[in-house]
């Protein structure tokens, strides 16, 4: 039950049970966490994340076309926003990228707003935002700072409302609110649902819901665009580059349909229980079987099923040959036959589109590592389990020494990795990335819908022929840890046995 | 003189800390990136999870598409601050990651840096470092995010580094140190380094570069070894520099910005060796055969200097340093006619004639620089679009406003950079205009 009269979601602990610190069987940790023996538990030795604001939404709220972002906090922890200019104008306008003109602010709080409150010059920046770019939303986004020393940005927002024509959307995304980021996206959508999505006037029943992160790419868009609009379809992407007027509308799509079930969860339930739009958590489309799977459940709900028969059929054709290319390749890629062995994943979401898609490409997972875990994918990550077969995990949130450690515990042929894992990547054996950069609108980084399973798998192909920037890393700089943190077995060695 | 404006949009401001995109992050990001640019030295952040993190894009990535390093962004130990340490303190926490980072992190040197979190609850940190004083070299940068900007905390930094680690120490003759280069903050620091101590070795001297020196304690500890200390900015760095004057009796040498071409370079070393009586015709013997070269390789550049940007209105948008360099080699040697200077480093006040001087005397264009200090993004680029300007020397926030709204080209040069690739990249010293230059006239190489 979503609750819009508060100021906030409850944070993903309270919401799901959530946690970020196990090592163990997937099996036992469904287990445990349908049994409600599963708690989070403290670090001795931790290493710096991402807090709530700052993993993903001071970047991504900035991208919101005509609206402007306020970061109500000290200079720094708006600092990561200062790409908002050119890094996204890296998708060429050629392959449909929308004309924008980003705006952020901060509120720079400093010493004296400390002592004597900051909300004054929260109240101005709001009036200079309005009167400098007259925009349709107004984002401001909470930190440790304005929490602990009491703003009180609600109390702002209503009472400067009535002077503004921006819809102002306050965000309760104080770093020190919770342990897991993902918290993040739940007040962010808890923002959106509550201020911005209006009631429908009219039904829009070829209207397709898509919360997309750009961890998945531009060409992703394009090829899931591509796959709606032959089914007579229109997705509807936000948050990133979207108008405000693309949040109002949402209320009036058929359906709401998931990328990332973990990030789109809190929207996808809000719409449902507001305004009755359906939606459903799983497959994503990632890799051939479940993009037809993906396809096929959106067709449920606007009434294509015959469309998405033919053009799934049609799919198939041009693409499944291709597949089978790949997974011969895979297939002889080890001397004694057996597949190799990829170690990835990222959050929970991707955990569960990757070792469907391994399976698809013929290679085989000795473990996954995720972010966080809670209670919203049990039953998908059930699905998994028997589907696969039982696997380790190790949940845990960009913890680099953790995941140093056990890619050398499972050695296996080829470890993803990304700018979060520190050293992971320096081994003899294969590495390269989970997923694109920012911006990155290379059809070489698609990962998305037929032509991201096919894109994804010829990349990974690619990274088995070469080793040499990892075994050369490796040999040339010394690692960042000591030789006995490789040598005991335990990479949660520094987990508090209490809760 | 050139014009100076007094008007600044921002200071007619109510609130002139209410800004769009200012360059910099905060005093902990100030902090820990000059820990990260002390190689061997483990930063240890106490503060939210998020605050290294955040740094890696917002400075790392920012200063030329840097990675941070082995003991940065993910690497680096933190002790991830939530509700609950808020309330009860974050002291436990801290002692245990301090403990545990000893263990794991091969380090010569730990650096605390504790943000907003901790001294908003009133944790005492320094009681928590001295614990582990005698066990390893470790050092406590007591700063927070809203105490002020990255600059802040490269002199906080420094402040904790001579209160904390060094001791006094002979002095080396003829040992200089380099002070004022910003890691990060200056894009082309880390070549802006390595061309300083090459080009004072090559007069005779022995210099400590302090930061990506290969042992970094070291470097750190022989600091008030230096005959002279030489600070590379007219504001960054000089409270270093007095304070180890009071402490260690080493005087100092303020250099305005890092030499770019041939000029300024050889005015820089004469300085120098004066400053420090070095053999007047060794030194000259050093500048004409670097000269000598310099300008034979200018010969190289010459055709598509006077074909494509001749006599070209200039606007500059950066830090201090780098619009004064930047602004003397081309209006000195280049040719350039330097319009407007923006200045995005938020110099405190009782610098800004000294910095308004070296952008506007000594020039030999007839044009001269107005002068404008603006942190304010949407401020800036409304500056700009005041102005007729062919070439830009900015920020890559400028990069689509150059093009697309005042049909001039622009070249990224200042924080912060996130549209190439800086590893030691450099302008400095007598091939460094030869170096913009390369930067500068690709777009319009060609034949007649």
């Amino acid at each position: 039950m979503i609750d819009l009269k508060a100021n906030t979601c409850p944070n993903r602990e309270q919401r799901a049970g959530a946690i970020n610190a196990y090592h163990g069987k997937a099996s036992d940790l469904v287990r445990e966490t349908r049994e409600g023996t599963l708690f989070n538990r403290e670090r001795e030795f931790q290493q710096s994340s991402g807090c709530v604001l700052n993993f993903y939404l001071t970047t991504r709220v900035v991208t919101i076309r005509d609206s402007v972002m306020i970061v109500h906090a000290p200079v720094g922890c708006s600092s990561t926003a200062l790409l908002y200019r050119e890094v996204y104008r890296r998708i060429p306008r050629g392959e449909g990228r929308p004309e924008f003109d980003l705006h952020w602010l901060t509120t720079n709080i400093d010493e004296k707003d400390v002592v004597y409150g900051g909300v004054d010059k929260l109240r101005f920046a709001i009036k200079e935002a309005e009167e400098r770019y007259h925009p349709k939303a107004i984002f401001v986004l909470a930190s440790c700072t304005s929490g602990i020393i009491g703003e009180d940005i609600e109390g702002v927002v209503s009472e400067i409302q009535a002077e503004v024509n921006a819809t102002i959307v306050p965000v309760h995304c104080e770093g020190i609110r919770s342990r897991i980021i993902q918290t993040a996206y739940d007040a962010f959508w808890h923002g959106v649902l509550k201020y911005l999505v209006k009631k429908p006037t009219k039904k829009q029943p070829d209207l397709v819901n898509i919360a997309s992160m750009l961890s998945y790419t531009w060409q992703d868009r394009l090829e899931i665009t591509r796959l709606l609009n032959r089914m007579g379809l229109r997705p509807n992407f936000i948050p990133e580059f979207a108008t405000v007027e693309q949040f109002e509308i949402m209320a009036e799509a058929a359906v709401t349909a998931p990328i990332c079930p973990t990030y789109t969860d809190y929207l996808s339930r809000g719409l449902e229980q507001e305004y009755g739009v359906p939606y459903f958590m799983y497959p994503s489309p990632v890799g051939i079987d479940h993009t037809d799977e993906w396809l096929r459940t959106i067709a449920r709900y606007t009434g294509k099923e015959k469309e998405a028969e033919e053009l799934i059929k049609e799919e198939r054709a041009q693409w499944v040959p291709v597949m089978q290319k790949i997974q011969e390749e895979f297939a002889t890629l080890r001397p004694d036959g057996k597949k190799i062995e990829i170690l990835g994943s990222l959050g929970q979401g991707r955990l569960l589109t990757q070792i469907p898609y391994f399976e698809e490409i013929g290679v085989s997972s000795p473990a996954a590592i995720i972010q966080d875990f809670d209670n919203l994918v049990l039953d998908e990550m059930e699905q998994i389990i028997e589907q696969a077969g039982d696997f380790d995990v190790l949940v845990n949130t960009f913890q680099a020494a953790e995941l140093s450690h056990i890619t050398r515990k499972y050695d296996p042929d080829l470890a993803l990795t990304c700018p979060f894992q520190g050293s992971a990547y320096k081994r003899e054996k294969g590495a390269t990335r989970i997923h694109a950069l920012r911006g990155d609108a290379r059809q070489w980084s698609a990962q998305a819908g037929y032509k991201g399973a096919i894109a994804y798998g010829n990349f990974l192909l690619q990274s088995t022929k070469n080793q040499s920037f990892q075994q050369t890393m490796l040999a040339k700089t010394p690692d960042t840890y000591h030789d006995w943190w490789y040598d005991q077995p335990d990479p949660l060695h520094y987990l508090k046995k209490e809760a | 003189m050139g014009t100076v404006t007094a008007l600044r949009a921002s200071e007619n401001s109510k609130y002139p800390g209410v800004v769009e995109a200012p360059r910099y992050s905060c005093a902990l990001g100030g902090a820990y990136m000059a820990a990260l640019a002390t190689f061997g030295a483990v930063p240890i952040l106490h503060s939210g999870a998020g605050c290294g993190m955040a740094q890696n894009f917002g400075q790392n990535f920012a200063a030329g598409l840097n990675g941070a390093g082995p003991q940065g962004n993910t690497s680096t130990p933190c002790s991830c601050l939530v509700e609950e340490h808020a309330v009860f303190g974050g002291e436990d926490k801290l002692r245990n990651l301090v403990r545990s980072t000893i263990e794991v992190v091969r380090g010569d040197l730990f650096v605390v840096v504790s943000g907003c979190v901790p001294a908003l609850i009133g944790d005492d940190v320094k009681a928590v470092v001295k614990e582990f004083r005698d066990q390893v070299p470790i050092i406590h940068v007591n700063t927070a995010g809203f105490l002020g900007n990255s600059y802040k905390g490269y002199e906080q930094y420094l402040d904790a580094v001579i209160d904390q680690l060094l001791t006094p120490k002979p002095v080396k003759k003829l040992q200089v140190n380099l002070l004022g280069i910003v890691p990060y903050q200056h894009v082309f620091w880390k070549g802006n380094l390595q061309v300083l101590k090459d080009l004072l070795e090559g007069i005779g001297l022995s210099v400590n570069m302090i930061f990506t020196e290969n042992n970094g304690l070291e470097a750190l500890q022989d600091i008030p070894a230096a005959e002279l200390n030489l600070v590379f900015s007219p504001w960054s760095g000089v409270p270093a520099a007095i304070k180890l004057e009071s402490k260690f009796g080493t005087p100092y040498t303020v250099i305005p910005a890092v030499p770019v071409g041939p000029k300024e370079t050889s005015t820089f070393l004469r300085v120098v060796a004066k400053r420090l009586d070095l053999n007047r015709e060794t030194v000259e013997r050093f500048i004409a055969e670097k000269e000598k070269r310099a300008y034979r390789f200018s010969e190289y550049m010459a055709d598509l200097a006077m074909m494509a940007l001749p006599n070209a209105y200039v606007g500059i948008v950066a830090d201090t340093g780098t619009a004064i360099s930047l602004t003397r080699y081309g209006s000195n040697e280049l040719g350039w006619l330097p319009e407007l200077v923006i200045i995005t480093d938020n110099p405190p006040e009782e610098f800004r004639e000294d910095i308004i001087n070296s952008l506007t005397l000594g020039l030999d264009s007839a044009v001269k620089p107005e002068v404008h200090f603006e942190i304010d993004a949407h401020w800036i680029r409304l500056l700009l679009k005041a102005h007729t300007l062919q070439l830009i020397l900015a920020s890559s926030l400028e990069k689509h406003i150059a093009v697309d709204e005042l049909n001039a080209m622009q070249v990224s040069v200042a924080f912060p950079v996130y549209d190439r690739l800086i590893v030691d990249r450099t302008y400095a010293g007598y091939r460094g205009g030869l170096a913009l230059m390369e930067d500068v006239a690709y777009k319009y190489g060609g034949p007649l």
